[in-house]
């Protein structure tokens, strides 16, 4: 992969992301054309503009639609970077942010609060209250206790084994799952609402979900940012890597926190979104290599891009106001296309 | 006073149901069980109480069968405590896939299972009659939508003769063409009662029109499009499908609503509301009086009494 062509990708990228975010907040139920979404924009950033600007449209674009078009693109290019992470921390072409059960953890987290309307005491929390209810902070804490509960379990005997950690994260994760299963079984009302989260949306996330997802975000992209070069290091097998005096075990176990913690943020706002850490990882790699700096950089990119732009899919492809879960566009929108994608590379390949 | 008429014991009785399967007895039911809770409620209503002899998990809180032992819930209910109990006539809503899979599993067991679908006041007027039926019971039921139909046509009247100033705090004239209703299922990630629910016809009558007019029970509705619908009134619901709703002026995006703002808000009960049965008409009678106050002032109507 030439350095080039690998920077013209990227830069390419780059163009695209930021050129989604006006062209996303062109649909919605509301006609609106695109001068004026421009416009209202510019009053949502504060710019002078002139002519009266409507309240309700104003509301819609600067806050309903922009506010989902960051949360897409924050998720996306989040999972996809923990995507990266865990394929290359565990050295499996299969795993992806939800191996090591933080997805059912959260999954569990919000099944109750959406089952038995657990509430928080206003005096505790008004703003979540206000902004969010209890399903995302159930989420997130079920994602933070899941992801605690493996590591313990992956990490039991003092050193870290990857097929340990993995084996812990499956066993957790049927677990949390058949615990979700009886929640469900419970309260038969509840079960279309909880079926509905865990398949992932955006619907009804606004700002105060972005203000959620930041703080476990941010600390995640420090960690993982911090050791993308070693996750090429790692790649070399634990040998060489000790012998290049890398403690294996700790930067296996920082990239591992910094791509879980990363997880349980998206996973708490937007539902369980398989797919985008799975693949987009893999696709990338065949246009930038395996490198995994590009491959991080181009992943943010991509993962937000493909999320975003099947959000707006999910929220415009059905009529009076209804939406597709998103994790079931990203599926059927990558899904074909990695395919032939990776056809086309194998046929490539052969003498 | 109601009388109720001693029903034929011994002639065969027969009806059919929403799904199509006839449903024959060789005598009225005299053991009843109703998967739903409202067709409980319209069995206490029609004076026939003394023939259900259990219930689900969800009625406990219905007076009458609150001593009566538990099946399960009224989408799986446990088919060896039913058989166990030896009914002669299980009735259910129509809904859900398991609800169905329940139902072929009773009948299996050779008990008759009638099927019910209940959309609009019409339905819930042909299942009182069927009910009657099946129970022997017609008068009672005939006696029980008599009364029913007074009270509709009760707040039919009012809403005809109201003023047409209400005089409502905001200043705005609420009464010059029908106020436009959401009416909440659930939030968060909202569902709303569709055009081919309970709710749309109870919405109808208490003089009100259904902003949501997508097909269906209930509309999963995003807030952009909750925004362009612009309702005149906003209900919410709360009970087992909505166990703990945040007010709607605490929620992001909803204060852009001039409901919301204008404090054209009302919380029902579920129960009430989203149940087909006799607590419909109450909640006409409820959502009348808050759609169009002016209609029901004791000062310048008598639509109460």
């Amino acid at each position: 992969m030439s350095r080039i062509r690998r920077r013209t990708a990227l830069a390419l990228g780059a163009a695209l992301w930021l050129l989604s975010v006006p062209a996303a907040c062109l649909f919605g139920p509301f006609d609106i054309g695109p001068a004026e979404v421009m416009r209202l924009l510019g009053a949502a950033a504060g710019v002078p503009v002139s002519g009266h600007v409507d309240p309700i449209r104003l509301l819609v674009v600067g806050d309903i639609r922009l506010a989902r078009v960051c949360l897409s693109l924050l998720v996306g290019g989040g999972l996809a970077m923990a995507g990266v992470v865990f394929q290359g921390v565990l050295r499996n072409p299969l795993a992806d942010p939800f191996t090591l059960g933080v997805s059912s953890g959260a999954a569990l987290g919000a099944s109750v609060a959406i089952s038995f309307g657990v509430t928080l005491p206003a005096a505790v929390a008004p703003a979540l209250v206000a902004g969010l209810g209890v399903v995302t902070p159930a989420a997130l804490f079920g994602a933070f206790a899941a992801l605690s509960l493996v590591l313990l379990l992956g990490t039991a005997a003092g050193s870290f084994r990857r097929e340990t950690v993995v084996l812990a994260g499956v066993v957790v994760s049927t677990f949390l799952a058949a615990l979700v299963s009886l929640v469900k079984a419970l309260d038969e009302e509840s079960v279309s609402s909880i079926v509905f989260w865990i398949m992932g949306s955006l619907q009804g996330r606004g700002w105060a979900h972005t203000a959620v997802l930041l703080p476990p975000l941010v600390l995640g992209l420090a960690a993982v940012v911090r050791h993308a070069r070693d996750l090429d290091v790692l790649a070399l097998g634990d040998t060489q890597a000790s012998q290049l005096g890398m403690r294996t075990g700790y930067v296996r176990c920082v990239l591992l926190c910094g791509a879980s913690c990363i997880t349980a943020g998206c996973v708490a706002v937007s539902g369980v979104i398989g797919f985008v850490g799975l693949v987009v990882p893999h696709l990338l790699r065949l246009v930038l290599g395996a490198a995994h700096g590009p491959l991080l950089i181009g992943a943010w990119f991509g993962g937000g891009i493909l999320l975003l732009w099947s959000d707006v899919v999910a929220r415009t492809l059905l009529s009076g106001g209804a939406e597709l879960p998103v994790g079931v566009v990203t599926a059927l929108v990558g899904g074909p296309f990695f395919c032939l994608l990776l056809q086309r590379e194998q046929r490539r390949e052969r003498p | 006073m109601v009388l109720h008429t001693a029903p034929c014991e011994a002639a065969p009785v027969s009806c059919t149901d929403d799904t199509g399967t006839v449903i024959t007895l060789e005598a009225p039911a005299r053991r009843i069980i109703a998967l739903y809770g409202a067709f409980n409620e319209i069995l206490v209503e029609m004076g026939q109480s003394g023939r259900i002899v259990a219930r689900t998990d969800a009625d406990e809180a219905i007076p009458a069968l609150a001593g009566l032992p538990a099946i399960g819930t009224h989408m799986r209910p446990n088919p060896e405590l039913v058989a166990g109990l030896a009914p002669d006539l299980i009735l259910q809503m129509e809904g859900r896939r398991e609800a169905a899979t329940s139902v072929d599993a009773l009948r299996a067991l050779g008990i008759p299972v009638a099927v019910f679908r209940v959309a609009s006041f019409g339905d819930l007027f042909s299942v009182l009659h069927r009910m009657g039926t099946l129970t022997g019971a017609e008068q009672d039921a005939a006696a029980l939508e008599a009364r029913w139909t007074a009270r509709l046509d009760t707040v039919a009247g009012a809403i005809a003769r109201q003023p047409h100033d209400t005089g409502t705090a905001d200043g705005k004239d609420h009464t010059q063409h029908p106020p436009r209703v959401v009416f909440e299922v659930r939030y968060p990630n909202l569902l709303a009662a569709g055009a081919d629910s309970i709710v749309n016809d109870i919405i109808t009558r208490a003089g009100g029109v259904n902003a949501v007019q997508q097909p269906g029970r209930v509309v999963r509705l995003n807030e952009e499009e909750l925004l362009r619908m612009a309702p005149d009134a906003y209900v919410y619901q709360y009970g087992p499908m909505n166990p703990t709703p945040v007010a709607p002026d605490q929620r992001p995006h909803f204060t852009a609503l001039d409901a919301i703002r204008d404090g054209r808000v009302l919380k029902v009960d579920e129960h009430a509301f989203s149940r087909p049965g006799p607590r419909s008409v109450e909640a006409v009678e409820q959502l009348a009086r808050f759609l169009h106050p002016a209609a029901f002032d004791t000062n310048t109507t008598t639509a109460r009494n």
